[in-house]
Order: C-alpha cells, then structure tokens, then sequence
C-alpha cells in the first residue's frame, strides 16, 4: 500500500534523481568511451562527473541584446520540470506527493520543456540557439499526442490516474507485457522530452549545440543536468506505468524499484547510442499518420481488455 | 495552508495578466500569459478539482508556446525594440475595464453563495464532469473529434498548394513534390 | 577563492578543447582529433563550452579575424594553443592543461584593439556572441550592450534580423580582409533610433508559402565543427530555410597541395609510393568524410568509429584487422534504414546537372542524393578494404584520389564548390549542412584565385 511520505520528502526527490542521474552519466560515459575504442577503467565512469566542478568554476557569458530574464527562465525550467515530475512516483512504497491525478501531473511536468527551451532559444539573441529551441517545439508537436495516449492507456488498465494505484494493478501481469506499442511510444516519448539520443534535433552537432550553443557557466550546468534529470524521471515513472512498481519476490519494495529504475535508465542511455538523429520534418509525419493511430488503437485494446474482463487480465 | 496559497497566486495571475500588456516585447507578453494561467491552474488544484488544474497547465503550456510561435511570426516589432504604443484609446479602455471589474468584485461579495449541504464528495471532479456532462457523454465525445477534424480540415483547405501542386495534373506524380519530404512519403 | 580555485582543479582533469581547424592543418587537426579520443576530452562545439582553444593549423591572414573571435568568446577559466605540425599535438595539449589547472581565473578576455572596459565589468563576452565563425550574427563591439539593455534589444523575428545589410566593417585586428571576422559588425555604424543595440532592423521578404517574414544574414564557418576548414557560406534564412547560399574560402594559402592527395602527389613527383600507402590514405579520406557526416547527421557512436579507424589507417605499420573492421562499419552504416530515411530524397545532384556544372567523370559520381554519396563512401571503403597492405608500386589510372581526379585545371573541390550554393537554395538548416557534409568539399585542394570568387 503506497503511502505518502511527510512533507520534508520533497527535498528527498532531487537527491534520489541526481543519483540515478549520475549513475545514467557514468553509463554514458562508459558506453562513449567502448564507441571510440578507448580502454575502459574505473576513471571512465568517474570522467563525465568532472563537468560538475567545471562548469560551476566557468564564467557566465552574456550575449548582446539578450532576453536575460527569458534566457535564465528557460534553463531554469529544464531540471525544475524534471524534478517536479518526479514528485509523483512511487519508490518502493513511498511517494513524496500521492496526487489522485499523479498521470497527468507528470504529463503536464515534462511539457514545461517545451516552454523551457523555446525560452531558452529565444533568449540569447542569436541563430543556431533559436533554430534550437523552434526545432524543440516542432519536436514536441510530434511525440506529445503519441506519448498522452500511452499514459492514458496505462491509466485506463488500472482505471485510475493514480500512479500508484496503477503499480498495484499490475499484480498479475505487468503492463508492458500486454500493452507493448503503449511502452514503446513511452520509452520513445522519455527520449524525446529529454532530447537525448535519437531525439537529440534540439541540441544537435549540426547546430553546434543548439541551444546550448552559448550557454556556459551553471547555466550549462542546469540545462545539462536538466536533461539526465528529465531521462531519469521518465525512466522512474515507466516502472509504476509499466512494469510493476516495487512489487517482487524476496527484496523489499525499494529495492525492486530502485533495481527496475536502473534497470530502465541504463536501457535508455544504450538505446541512445544505437540511432542517428531522427529530424523533426521526418518524424512529424511519421509520429501523427502512424503513431498517434497505433497509441489510439492502443487504447482502445486496452479499454475493451478491461470491459469485458472487469479488471485486468 | 490553502489561503496562503491563494493570496500568493491570485495575485500573480493579475499581476503577470496585467503584465501582458505592458510588456512591449511579444515573447514575454506570452510568457506573462503563461503564468497567469499556470496561476489560475493552481487556484483550481487549491479549489480541489485536481484534474482540472493540472489539465489546465498541461495545455495553457502547449497552447502558449505555440501562440509565442505564431505571435512572434505574424507581429511587426516582436522584441519590442522599437517603441510601439501598445494600448489605443487609453481613457476609455481603463473607464470600461475599471467599471466592469468593480461590478464583477461587486457582484462577488454581494452574492449570496450556496453553502455546502453535507461533505465534500471524495472525487469533486469526477462528479462535477458527471453533473455537467453526464447524460450526453457520447456527445462529448463526438464533438471532441469533430472539433479536430475540423480544425485540421479548416488547415488543409487554408494551404494555397492543393493535390494538383504536389501530385501533378493527372494526380499521378509520386512522391509528390513538397519543399520538405515528409518521413511517410505520402 | 580557494573553492574556485579548487573547481577550476577539478575540472582541469577533463577540458573541452574547441579544434580550430585552418586550411593547410589537416594533418595537425586529424592528431589533435586523436589525442583527443585517447584522453577522452571532449571535443567542444563552439567556444561556449569550450576551455582550451586549438588552433590547428597556420592560420592565414584571411582567416585570423576568425579565430581572434572564437578566442574572444571562450569563457574562462581558458587556454589557446597554436600547433603548427602533428608531433606538437600532444605536448600543446598537456601544457594547455597544466596552464587551466593553474592559472588564476581571468575575467579579462584578451581582445585586441578597441573596445571598452564595459566586459570588464561585465565578466562577460561583449566582443562577440561568441563564434561569429560560428554562424551568429554580428554584434555590437561593445559589451555595454549585454548589460540591460533587454528593452530595446534586438531580437530575431521567425525569419531573425538583418544585421548584415548594407555591409559590413572588418575587425581591426590588423588586416582589412573583408572576410576577417565572417560578418561581425563592429564599427559604430549605426547609432541612431532606427537601430537599436547597433544593429539594423530585419528586412523582410517573401517566404516559400507566400507569407512575409524577416531575413536573416548568417556567415556558416569558417570554424564551424565538422565543417570544411576555410569555408564560408553565406545565407541568406528565412527562419531556419534558406533562400539564397554564397561559397566562399576564408584564410586558404598558396598552393601547399591537400594532405589527402599527398601520395598522388608524391607518385607525380617520381617517388615511389605503394598501393597500400594510397589506399590507407584514401580510406582514410573517405572515414574522415564519412565520420563528419555520421557527427552532423547526429549518430555519435558511428562517428567515433568511423574516426578511430581512420587514426588506424593513418598509422603505420601493417594491421590486419583493420580491413575487416572497416568493412564491418561500412556495412553497418550503408544499410542504416533510419539514416537513409533521415537523408533521402535532399540535396539531388542530377547527372545532368552535374555534367553541366563541368564536374569530373569521377566527380559525377557524387551525383544522387545525400543517401548516395555516403552509401558512396562505404561502398569504396569495402571495396579496398583488403589491400591496405598491398606494397605494389601506385598506379594513378587505376586508384583516383578521394575527392577525384582534377578537372583540367579545376580540383575536384573546386566543383564540389560550384555546385554547393544551388543545391542548398530551399534548403532547411539541417538539410544544408547533411548536404555540405556529403559533399565534403576539401578546400586545400582549391587555389586561393579560384575559390575566393562567389561560387554562385
């Protein structure tokens, strides 16, 4: 039975996030590392943490006639929603804020990036940071309507929006099973809100950085850090969404999220690697002629599942 | 607990709501609406219809950066760097607006509200949806997709490039001829 | 002071170092590129994440105003290096290191000549929205402009502000070549209402859907990464599309001859050159291609790859398994389906066009779109990928050089140049640079008198 922690928890969040974000650091590393055919040893994993102190110790840089207030705003907001997303999973048998509609809170905590980053691209004044921040929206448009659906067929599974009534769901069979193209769309959805990987167009090489291209400093820091955080929140919520929650033989409950959570970040940090780029004006098409139509059908799989079986299967 | 949330985000959402005029550059102007209505998304959590307030943040966020897009296309001046008189008409206006808000505050305090019969039931938004929406449901939902059809259909028929642009006249030409292909190659 | 003294330490350990690539210092470049891998330094993209600059390379008159301005725009605590040949690399590298690791942090960036004290003030980067290179547009000279002036900032509009119209000053750093700072607008030109913050208003012109929408003026390069070293393109944008491209080089020197040409030109010169030597060359040219590609195209792990096989080639001594493993990763990156649905259907160079243009039998072969040009590449990486060691003496007639053979007078690149500006007209930004990248023109192999025309 999922209760809420008191109140102090909150300040517990972030520090959770950072450390599953660390670890998905390292793993990037690591995997950085195997790709450029360097000997890997226990200073790889160490390395990318040495970002940290430099960026901290770096000078702030201001561009002319920038929007500060926007421009600061907008990083700001990356970690922020990261952090405010994760407020509603579930770890173990804790939760720093058991809201009835824990789904849509995290919903609606991830799509402040899009503000974020347009703020953010708009900002500094200058073109490969804007062309950054619109590539954001234009990204957006395309994997948000896909990624709803899949939350709402999780949510219509357990016939709540309480994220942890649906890990409890999930007792006879987790959802990932029997709703696969729903996990995918999540899974593709967590890349894309995070713009890492295949969904990295936002901040991309062929935009030096986009817009990240001049930022550095602790705003570099955050718009960074922002991101893993953001990886790691959407990895935390696919285990009450899709994959049991903390429920499992033996351990305790923290345990098995803390396990599974891991488990799904270091899935992610490999997928990363694996694909090229997928560019926005391929993708939009792609993601509302087929994606939005397969989530839909998802969906309705799913409600017909739990109407004729009165629960789940 | 709950006043002391209200009185911190009524008065942003009229603050940042009065901010958008002031503002002379469009992006901030949006973002002042923005957070208006992240505010007023708060009072309705704070009212206790949870679903509403967050539904409203999730889709005044998406909403406004999409009108910052369009605002900062379509406007001269978005940055507001050349002085623009953005108020017209200035004594009038305020004549108006200040008397309709004395006669809504007016029209508030003077009500007299209903008080509550019995507890607050366990889910206020699931049946204030059933009391509003209840008996015409499929209704609801007909026109939810109606309404989409309708906006896409309204943008389709807006472009100035038809099937005969892309597909050429005897509609055979394949993979039709669009500045940008896009990833399905319809 | 002693916590920042003590971050700045820490993050010594692992420097981002910013690779100033010039025409003439490939080979300095491709060694810095892989001590770079070995330590496993990041390689900054533009000088805001950057600590250490690299310049690889002699930079020429032509293109020092560029470089000045990279510098001017990394934020400290920062090191510069200058290496002229590829034995340096390593040793500039470490003493870059240990000049971060202890130097005091300075919050006076070094700019030469003219310009206020207001970026002292400001701790910031008034002298350039960092990497005019880059692609930004101009910037007023003074920092005083960062410091508040957000209400009559100028902002870009979907189609961004015209700050290149009517011209624009070179910066004094004591050359007066147009091309100094690629566009960086640093005189006192315009001071009155109708340009706020020292920089004009857009202009506006119709767009590919009829709509009205601002230009913008944006130099490409010359020190963009995984860019050609020395080129310049001129857009014109109208948000991120382009209407009108210009090619030009920035800072290219006498005829000193391509790196990748080298044993070619050895073999003309009588000296004797093998197979192998000139196939480990070419691949090596053709992996370096393909590794830029694969980075702008976003596929980091295949570009890594890609450049560590190249630093393979490159060295010397014979290594069989290289061959397999080149073959391996052209496999993999030709049948990519998510690269080739991600590239196809841009940048189409039709045969016809291409003989038009005066390209080359072997130059016609970059014909197709950008999803040929690279499945090009990996084919003829496959292709001879068994005789790396092969010690029979060059035959020129049989095995061409990279980028092809040279046209009459004309380098290969030279008509990849040509062909550049059309090909990117009606492009988007992304497009643009998979299409410069597939192209991948090498600009040592240009003549300063051919290639510093307009190539449209």
């Amino acid at each position: 039975m999922v209760t809420s922690a008191p109140l102090w928890s909150v300040l517990v969040v972030p520090a959770l996030l950072a450390g599953f974000a660390t670890v998905a650091v390292a793993a990037d590393g690591l995997l950085a590392a195997r790709a450029a055919h360097r000997r890997v040893s226990p200073a790889v994993l160490a390395a990318p943490l040495a970002e940290v102190p430099r960026l901290l110790a770096a000078q702030r840089r201001v561009t002319p006639a920038a929007d500060t207030l926007l421009w600061r705003l907008g990083l700001a907001a990356v970690p922020v929603a990261g952090v405010l997303a994760a407020v509603v999973i579930p770890f173990g048998q804790l939760t720093a804020s058991r809201m009835s509609v824990g789904v849509v809170w995290f919903n609606a905590m991830e799509v402040l990036t899009w503000a974020g980053l347009w703020m953010a691209g708009w900002g500094p004044n200058a073109v490969l940071p804007l062309i950054g921040g619109y590539r954001f929206v234009a990204q957006g448009l395309a994997y948000e309507l896909p990624l709803m659906f899949a939350l709402i067929s999780a949510a219509a599974g357990a016939q709540s929006l309480d994220v942890a009534d649906i890990a409890g769901a999930q007792g006879h069979l987790w959802f990932a099973v029997w709703m696969p193209a729903a996990f995918a769309v999540y899974l593709a959805g967590v890349h894309a809100f995070s713009f890492l990987g295949p969904f990295g167009y936002p901040a991309g090489r062929d935009l030096a950085g986009g817009v990240a291209a001049e930022v550095s400093g602790p705003d570099r820091l955050m718009l960074e850090a922002g991101r893993w955080l953001l990886l790691t929140a959407g990895a935390g919520m696919a285990v009450p969404l899709f994959l049991g929650g903390g429920a499992g033989p033996l351990m305790p409950a923290w345990a098995w999220s803390a396990v599974k959570t891991l488990a799904v970040v270091l899935a992610l940090v490999w997928g990363r690697r694996r694909l090229p780029v997928i560019r926005a004006d391929r993708y939009a098409e792609l993601a509302w002629v087929v994606l939005i139509p397969v989530a839909i059908a998802q969906a309705l799989a799913v409600a017909l599942v739990v109407l004729t079986t009165g629960g789940t299967p | 607990m709950t006043t002391a949330v209200f009185w911190v985000l009524a008065p942003l959402a009229a603050a940042s709501g009065f901010m958008v005029f002031r503002f002379g550059s469009m992006a901030r102007a949006t973002i002042a609406l923005l957070v208006s209505f992240l505010a007023s998304g708060g009072l309705l959590i704070v009212l206790g219809l949870a679903y509403l307030g967050t539904v409203v943040i999730l889709m005044m966020v998406m909403e406004m950066v999409i009108m910052a897009v369009f605002m900062i296309a379509y406007m001269m001046n978005p940055a507001g760097l050349m002085p623009m008189a953005m108020f017209h008409n200035k004594r009038a206006s305020l004549a108006i607006s200040l008397t309709v808000f004395a006669l809504l505050a007016a029209g508030i305090f003077v009500t007299r509200w209903p008080r509550r019969a019995g507890t607050a039931p366990r889910d206020p938004t699931f049946r204030l949806g059933e009391a509003l929406m209840g008996p015409q449901m499929l209704t609801m939902v007909t026109l939810g997709v109606t309404l989409l059809a309708t906006m896409v259909g309204a943008v389709v028929l807006a472009t100035h490039r038809g099937r005969y642009d892309r597909f050429g006249d005897d509609l055979k030409r394949r993979p039709p001829t669009d500045p940008a292909r896009g990833g399905v190659g319809r | 002071m002693g916590l920042t003294r003590l971050l700045v330490r820490a993050g010594a350990a692992r420097p981002h170092v910013l690779v100033a690539a010039v025409p003439g210092g490939t080979a300095v470049r491709l060694a810095a590129e892989e001590q770079l891998r070995r330590r496993g330094w990041p390689a900054a993209l533009t000088p805001a994440d950057a600590d250490v600059l690299l310049v690889a390379g002699v930079p020429a008159p032509g293109i020092a105003g560029a470089v000045e301005a990279a510098w001017a725009a990394v934020p400290a605590p920062r090191a510069r290096a200058q290496v002229t040949s590829a034995g340096e690399v390593s040793a500039a590298l470490d003493a870059a290191r240990a000049e971060l690791a202890a130097g005091a942090p300075q919050h006076l960036p070094a700019m030469s000549g003219g310009h206020d004290a207001h970026e002292v003030i400001r701790g910031g980067h008034g002298g350039g929205m960092g990497g005019m290179d880059m692609g930004m547009p101009a910037a007023h000279g003074s920092g005083a402009v960062g410091d508040g002036d957000t209400g009559h900032g100028v902002h870009e509009m979907a189609g961004g502000h015209d700050a290149m119209s009517g011209g624009h000053e070179g910066h004094g750093t004591g050359d007066t070549s147009g091309h100094d700072m690629a566009g960086m607008d640093m005189g006192h030109m315009d001071m009155d209402m109708g340009t706020p913050a020292g920089l004009p208003m857009a202009r506006r012109g119709e767009d590919r859907d009829g709509l009205t929408l601002d230009r913008l003026h944006v130099p490409l390069g010359p020190l963009l990464p995984d860019w050609p070293a020395g080129l310049v393109i001129r857009l014109t944008m109208q948000g991120d599309v382009i209407q009108h491209a210009e090619a030009e080089t920035a800072g290219v020197a006498a005829d000193t001859g391509s790196f990748w040409t080298e044993p070619w030109r050895h073999a003309a010169a009588g000296e004797p050159v093998t197979t192998g030597a000139a196939v480990r060359r070419r691949s090596a040219a053709h992996l370096d291609s393909l590794a830029r590609f694969l980075s702008v195209a976003g596929w980091d792990s295949a570009a890594a790859a890609a450049r560590a096989l190249r630093d393979d080639a490159l060295g010397s001594g014979p290594s069989p398994r290289l061959g397999p493993a080149v073959r391996r990763l052209a496999r993999r990156v030709g049948r990519s389906r998510v690269l080739a649905w991600s590239t196809h259907g841009m940048g189409t160079l039709l045969p016809g066009e291409a003989a038009a243009t005066g390209m080359s039998a072997a130059a016609l072969s970059a014909g197709g779109d950008v999803t040929a040009r690279y499945r090009r590449w990996c084919r003829e990486l496959s292709d001879v990928a068994a005789v790396f060691d092969d010690a029979s003496p060059l035959d020129p007639a049989v095995l061409a050089p990279p980028r092809g053979r040279p046209d009459g007078t004309r380098a290969p690149s030279a008509v990849l140049l040509a062909a550049l500006p059309r090909l990117l007209e009606g492009a988007e930004f992304a497009a643009a640079r998979l299409i410069v990248a597939s192209l991948d023109p090498d600009l040592d192999e240009v003549s300063p008198a051919a290639g510093a025309g307009h190539g449209h």
